[in-house]
């Protein structure tokens, strides 16, 4: 399992829920359902500031758990992504070799 | 149709909810949710502050608490930590939830259920109380572990299924089984034999009606705690044994801003550090969710348990357990219907308005005999009772007076504060003893028909005597009707801090000095503080470096997180405790209404504040329990004491007697004083307030009173009403002090806006001082009675009302025909005038012992100070006191295990003179002050008395340390010493008195036993470090310690032991005296004088026998500092330098808004007042608040013809000794030895 924190672009479905996604010049498609949960933070070692109405984000952030196959063909590779709470913007912070366990 | 959350903890969930009741309901509302649950843990703490909220954005409220369930222990040991010590252990929490609409019924069990899960628990003030329970953050206080609230299952199931007599057990509370129950802890882990043996234990406890199982998903990480996968694994588990599902948020926050504090909060109940907390909540999802949200989790679980169907049963269950649970407040909780003690309980069969008028009448014979014909009295009394018997408070003024009688009937001294002083009938009945209509006082500023709320009638009494009454009126009312009120503890900017570096793991150290530089501002403005206050300079300096990068990692960035969390704490409620002073009263349904808890003093408390007494009805008494009334009580005792007779009080207190040589009315033949009696135009009382040496005396000792008092100079009793009432916030904002003064003092006429109003203003000179003058004015120019503007006046400084009030004034004013220039001109003196000013009834009742207490300093000093020191009614530190009765050129008399009671007590001295005695210390070395004490409406040094007689040399009174005032002495040992005495020699003291060791050793540290060893080694009973040093050296207090170190523990088997009583060898017989004290060998240095004064501070908090500062005189000497006694001989405006120990520290409001430091010094001659404006602020930036000794420059500031204070220009840490301007500026002053100079006259 890889660590990174590398900018993606993701098409979502009107629930928001990605479908598609742009990485490293390429595009994946979704090859299963999802999975989605807010991962906690360590906010007090990680954030310069913590003011009142700091705003969401400061404590968990989302995180999607995405199998996708290049071009819809190719091997199934499993992405973890976290969507900032903020900017509505897309990073890829776990690339696993394989999906190991779900829930 | 809209989500009902049924699970929210608010802010009243201490250490656990981080929203206050109302930004819930607020967020509900506007989501459209139509009703909301409050369900805090352990209690109702905001339960009525909910209803109000509910009831103002007009939704249902629901009403429940989430309980930790107590089970038998197990054998073995237990498979979670931290179980109880006793038998219960804890297994998980739950939720339970009233039933509404059902006449009470829910309301009430759930009331005596929170009461009953209380029941076992021993209070701990500093318990973090709501959250300390949760599982695995047991937090142990003190030795042995109080225990925690929680009910059992048979608790739970005897409250919800009441089974009346008749009826079907409908239940009346429906418990609901969450995560943290049993049953949700084991679903997380994954142990499904258990979750369903626990659930079925349930059934089979409460019946499927009054049970659901609570699922909540945060979306935590598949598999976590709170995850969907969890509360899919607890849906199986209801299914299994068909138990309805619902779905709820465990809300803990308003909105996702919050999660970072409920973090913070988690860290401080566990009191770790974030880092190294192990239960975080898995992420910050726990916020009120809109509908759309929870709608969205309620598929979420269908998905995963591929049950489409499921979402739309579990909205549906959720509502209909909403709806269910909907309450009534009126029907329900009884809100808004006031309840009183039962007529057989007051004692009254028949109707309580005739009733109270005969007690009136009762009243008029008794206090008023001569006015019982007077019309004006006739006419109040009237207007009195029928505004009482209409608004039906007759039973509430009927309890009070029983009350009240019932404190009398226990000998403690006790009086109505506050408005309640305006009432006639209060003073009738014996409530207050002020007579409002000897003071002008309104009767509509305290009760109208205009004011629907119960009036509040405070009851200030003993200090010492406070538990005992409260146990009286438990015992006279029965615990059925009576309880305590709460109140809740909030984060201040210190705990604040404190808590927030201790979340981010910071250093103690660190924390502690940033804390200690924190001055009364809300936490919540910590960052604005920090730019704008000159002693938080450094901070904010540390925290301009955060920018540069190579500062060290993490410390900088936790200081801008510090500030952050910091305000995040602002108010949040951190324990509950006793109220001061309120008590409960109501009928048998009292613990119906209120569910309560074991209090410090054992007693039970409500859990409802002060807040939440008129919207529930409940009937609060404030009996608040004043030190100066003990000090009162124990000098009236001293006095009564030492003198033994009336006569001998008269002129040892130079009491004028009549003609005819009897005694005055306040002096009975015993010698006992009754205070209530003594004449208000006293003038040694007057000379001594006007000399503002009023330390010690009631609300006029503080540096900004004593400034006033001698600008106003007093000369009546209703000049002190008015004093006290300029110093308050309202007068000194509005500008009220300086006219008054200048019209007073004649400097500018007196002007009246209209000649109207000068009935009204004429006793402050026109100036508007008082509340009830506001009302006269209203009444005079709009005629629209004095009840109305009171109303009006509550409108006043309120900016959505007070425009119209302003436009009803402007309107009638002008048609009663006022003038457009005077109706200006009376606005704004009324708009000026906001709600501050004072009520004069507070001022009046204030102001008796307030006069009381100088009269008390102006004829028995020695009696008031020994009072004084035993009660430490006053702000400042006691050793202040101390230092005043030196001053007084009052003899303070040691320790001494053979003379010493408990109390600090009257003793005579020998007679004044050079050479003598007993007196310890310095006092000697200080001849000015006596000698200026001894002026002080005295006549010792004559001349300064004219009403008084001269008085023969009587012996002097001197007041002995008490035994009480030793740290570390038990009661037990204190009574079991005084049972001893006297005593002949150590190993008698060491065998009869039960003194520990360590008891020993400090009293001979503080020389009780010099007399015994003096008379040991046939050395005279001098104070141990003194007398002639030519002697060859004689064993010393410190000798004595060693040889008390050295020899073994030994106490004499009990049949050994003399009985109490029987006599101990003779005491001066030096021939078989004490031969342990007489064999000691001087070996040891005997100790300085400054050594002596570090240990009485530390074992009494007093210097005794020397004045702290006296070890800095070489240093004084050097700076050529000017002591406080010498200030008086300055020219305003002389620059000098002056130096002491900071007793006093103020920001009293100032005219501006703009903060003045005031810091008091005492040196040993007196006080110095020195006022710290802005740019001195400046200059002493961290020394402002942090510095106990200190030097300050500064010009003197006349204030009247007594009075002098500083105006600082710099300070510096005394004991930062290289900081200090040495060599000595250019002196304006030569500087003075402090060596013994002789009395001035």
């Amino acid at each position: 399992m890889g660590l990174f924190t590398q900018s993606v672009e993701v098409d979502c479905t009107p629930a928001g829920q990605p479908l598609r996604l742009r990485w490293q010049g390429r595009e994946y498609m979704l090859a299963a359902e999802p999975v989605r949960w807010y991962e906690r933070r360590r906010w007090w070692a990680e954030e310069p500031r913590a003011q009142r109405g700091h705003g969401p984000g400061l404590v968990d952030q989302e995180i999607w758990r995405v199998q996708v196959r290049l071009a819809g063909k190719g091997p199934l590779r499993t992405f973890d992504l976290s969507r900032h709470a903020g900017s509505g913007r897309w990073r890829v912070i776990r690339l696993h070799e394989a999906l190991r366990e779900g829930a | 149709m809209s989500f009902i959350h049924l699970n929210v903890a608010s802010a009243f969930s201490a250490h656990y909810g981080v929203s206050w009741p109302k930004e819930l309901v607020r967020r509900a509302a506007a989501d459209g949710a139509d009703a909301l649950a409050l369900t805090d843990r352990d209690g109702l703490y905001g339960a009525v502050k909910h209803l109000k909220a509910c009831r103002d954005h007009g939704i249902d409220p629901i009403l429940g608490v989430d309980l930790a369930v107590l089970g038998p222990a197990r054998p073995g040991p237990s498979p979670r930590a931290g179980a109880e010590a006793g038998r219960l252990r804890t297994e998980g929490r739950v939720l339970v939830v009233a039933r509404g609409h059902c006449a009470g019924a829910g309301y009430r069990a759930l009331c005596r259920l929170v009461s009953a899960a209380h029941a076992h628990t021993v209070h701990a003030p500093a318990a973090r109380a709501g959250g300390a329970s949760a599982p695995g953050t047991l937090a142990v206080q003190g030795p042995r572990p109080s225990r925690h609230p929680g009910v059992t299952g048979a608790d739970l199931a005897a409250h919800a299924l009441p089974g009346l007599p008749g009826h079907a057990t409908a239940p009346v509370l429906t418990v609901l089984l969450g995560p943290a129950s049993d049953v949700g802890l084991a679903a997380a882990r994954r142990d499904y034999a258990r979750a369903r043996a626990a659930l079925s234990r349930w059934l089979e406890l409460l019946g499927p009606a009054a049970l659901r199982v609570e699922l909540t998903t945060h979306l935590s990480r598949p598999g976590e705690r709170l995850s969907t996968a969890h509360a899919l694994r607890m849906l199986r588990t209801a299914e299994s044994l068909h138990v309805p599902a619902i779905l709820t948020n465990a809300v803990r926050y308003a909105d996702p801003d919050g999660a970072a504090t409920a973090d913070v909060l988690d860290a401080a109940r566990s009191l770790t550090s974030l880092e190294a907390l192990a239960d975080l909540q898995p992420n910050g999802q726990g916020w009120l969710k809109s509908t759309a949200q929870m709608e969205a989790l309620a598929r979420e679980i269908a998905r995963d348990a591929a049950n489409p169907r499921l979402a739309a049963t579990l909205l549906r269950n959720t509502a209909g357990l909403a709806d269910w649970a909907r309450l009534d407040p009126a029907a329900d909780t009884g809100w808004g219907s006031p309840k009183t003690p039962e007529a057989h309980v007051i004692g009254i069969t028949g109707d309580p308005n005739t009733e109270l008028a005969a007690r009136c009448e009762a009243g008029i014979t008794r206090l008023l005999p001569h006015q019982a014909r007077d019309r004006t009295l006739r006419d109040r009394l009237a207007l009195e009772l029928d505004t009482i018997a209409d608004l039906g408070f007759a039973p509430y003024f009927l309890t009070v007076a029983e009350v009240s009688t019932m404190i009398t009937a226990l000998g403690v001294r006790n009086a109505a504060r506050g408005s309640g002083a305006s009432s006639l009938v209060n003073h009738l009945l014996g409530i207050s003893h002020v007579n409002p209509l000897a003071h002008g006082l309104v009767f509509e500023r305290f009760l109208s028909r205009e004011r629907t709320t119960l009036p509040d009638i405070d009851i200030d009494v003993e200090s010492a005597q406070r538990h005992r009454v409260y146990r009286k009126i438990f015992e006279r009312f029965g615990p059925d009707r009576t309880t305590l009120m709460s109140m809740q503890n909030g984060y201040r900017a210190r705990g604040a801090v404190r808590d927030a570096g201790a979340a981010l793991g910071m250093d103690t150290g660190d924390i502690d000095a940033i804390a200690k530089q924190l001055w009364r501002f809300p936490a919540s403005s910590f960052r604005a503080a920090l730019a704008e206050k000159p002693e938080l300079r450094p901070l904010a300096q540390r925290l301009a470096a955060t920018t540069d990068p190579h500062t060290r990692p993490g410390t900088p960035r936790q200081l801008d997180l510090l500030v952050d969390l910091t305000e995040r704490l602002d108010r949040l409620p951190r324990h509950i405790s006793m109220h001061p002073c309120g008590v409960i009263l109501a009928d048998k349904t009292l613990l119906d209404r209120t569910p309560v808890q074991p209090s410090g003093l054992g007693l039970p408390m409500s859990q409802y504040d002060k807040h939440d007494m008129d919207p529930m009805g409940l009937i609060k008494l404030d009996i608040l329990g004043v030190r100066m009334q003990s000090a009162i009580s124990h000098a009236l005792a001293e006095v009564a004491r030492i003198h033994g007779d009336g006569h001998t009080v008269a002129s040892a207190g130079h009491h004028p007697l009549p003609a005819d040589g009897t005694l005055p009315p306040y002096l009975a033949p015993n010698g006992t004083i009754n205070l209530d009696k003594i004449p208000l135009d006293d003038e040694p009382t007057f000379e001594l307030i006007r000399s503002t040496h009023t330390l010690g005396c009631f609300q006029i000792e503080s540096p900004g009173q004593r400034e006033l008092i001698g600008k106003l100079a007093p000369r009546t009793f209703n000049d002190l009403i008015i004093d006290i009432s300029l110093f308050r916030p309202g007068p000194m904002k509005s500008n009220m002090v300086k006219p008054y003064l200048e019209h007073r003092h004649g400097f500018a006429p007196e002007t009246y806006p209209h000649p109207d109003l000068r009935p009204a203003l004429a006793e402050t000179h026109g100036v508007t001082v008082f509340h009830e003058q506001v009302l006269r004015t209203l009444h005079t120019m709009t005629g629209c009675g004095l009840a109305k503007a009171d109303v009006y006046r509550r409108l006043l400084g309120n900016p959505s009302a007070e425009s119209r009030v302003e436009e009803l004034f402007r309107t009638r004013a002008r048609e009663r025909g006022y003038p457009p220039r005077v109706i200006d001109q009376v606005w704004e003196t009324l708009q000026a005038f906001g709600s501050f000013g004072f009520c004069k009834a507070h001022a009046a009742a204030f102001a008796v012992p307030t006069y009381q207490s100088a009269w008390l300093k102006a004829h028995h000093p020695e009696a008031f100070l020994a009072g004084l020191w035993e009660h430490d009614p006053g702000m400042y530190p006691k050793r202040l006191l101390v230092a005043e009765a030196r001053r007084l050129g009052i003899p303070i008399l040691p320790l001494d295990i053979n003379r010493s009671h408990a109390a600090h007590r009257l003793e005579h001295a020998p007679a004044e003179g050079p050479g003598t005695g007993t007196t310890t210390g310095t006092a000697e070395g200080r001849g000015e002050g006596r000698a200026e004490g001894r002026a002080e409406g005295r006549t010792a040094t004559g001349g300064t008395g004219p009403h008084l007689p001269q008085r023969p040399p009587t012996p002097r009174l001197g007041i002995r340390l008490g035994l009480a005032a030793v740290s570390g002495l038990s009661s037990t040992e204190i009574r079991r010493t005084i049972a001893g005495q006297p005593y002949g020699s150590l190993p008698d003291v060491r065998d009869r008195s039960g003194l520990t060791r360590t008891s020993l050793r400090h009293l001979a540290a503080l020389g009780a036993f010099d007399e015994l060893q003096h008379a040991a080694t046939g050395t005279p009973g001098t104070g141990s470090h003194q007398g002639p040093t030519t002697l060859p050296p004689r064993p010393n207090r410190a000798d004595l310690l060693k040889h008390l170190a050295a020899i073994p523990p030994r106490n004499l088997p009990a049949k050994y032991r003399p009985l109490p009583g029987q006599l101990p060898l003779p005491f001066h017989d030096a021939g078989i005296g004490d031969l342990e004290l007489s064999t000691i060998h001087s070996t040891e240095p005997a100790p300085t004088p400054g050594e002596i004064v570090r240990t009485e501070l530390d074992l009494t908090a007093m210097d005794t026998t020397a004045h702290l500062m006296d070890s800095h005189a070489p240093l004084l000497r050097q700076l050529g500092t000017t002591p406080a006694a010498r200030l008086l001989d300055l020219r305003n405006g002389t620059e000098v330098l002056v130096a002491g120990i900071r007793i006093a520290t103020q920001t009293p409001p100032m005219r501006g808004g703009r903060r003045v430091v005031f810091i008091s010094l005492d040196d040993g001659t007196g006080c110095i007042d020195c006022a710290f404006f802005h740019e001195a602020q400046e200059t002493a930036g961290p020394l402002l608040f942090g510095t106990r000794m200190l030097l300050i420059r500064g010009t003197t500031r006349r204030t009247g013809p007594r009075g002098i204070s500083l105006q600082a220009l710099h300070a510096w840490d005394l004991q930062d000794t290289a900081s200090l301007p040495l060599p000595h500026p250019p002196a304006t002053h030569p500087p003075r030895s402090p060596s013994p100079e002789g009395p001035r006259t």
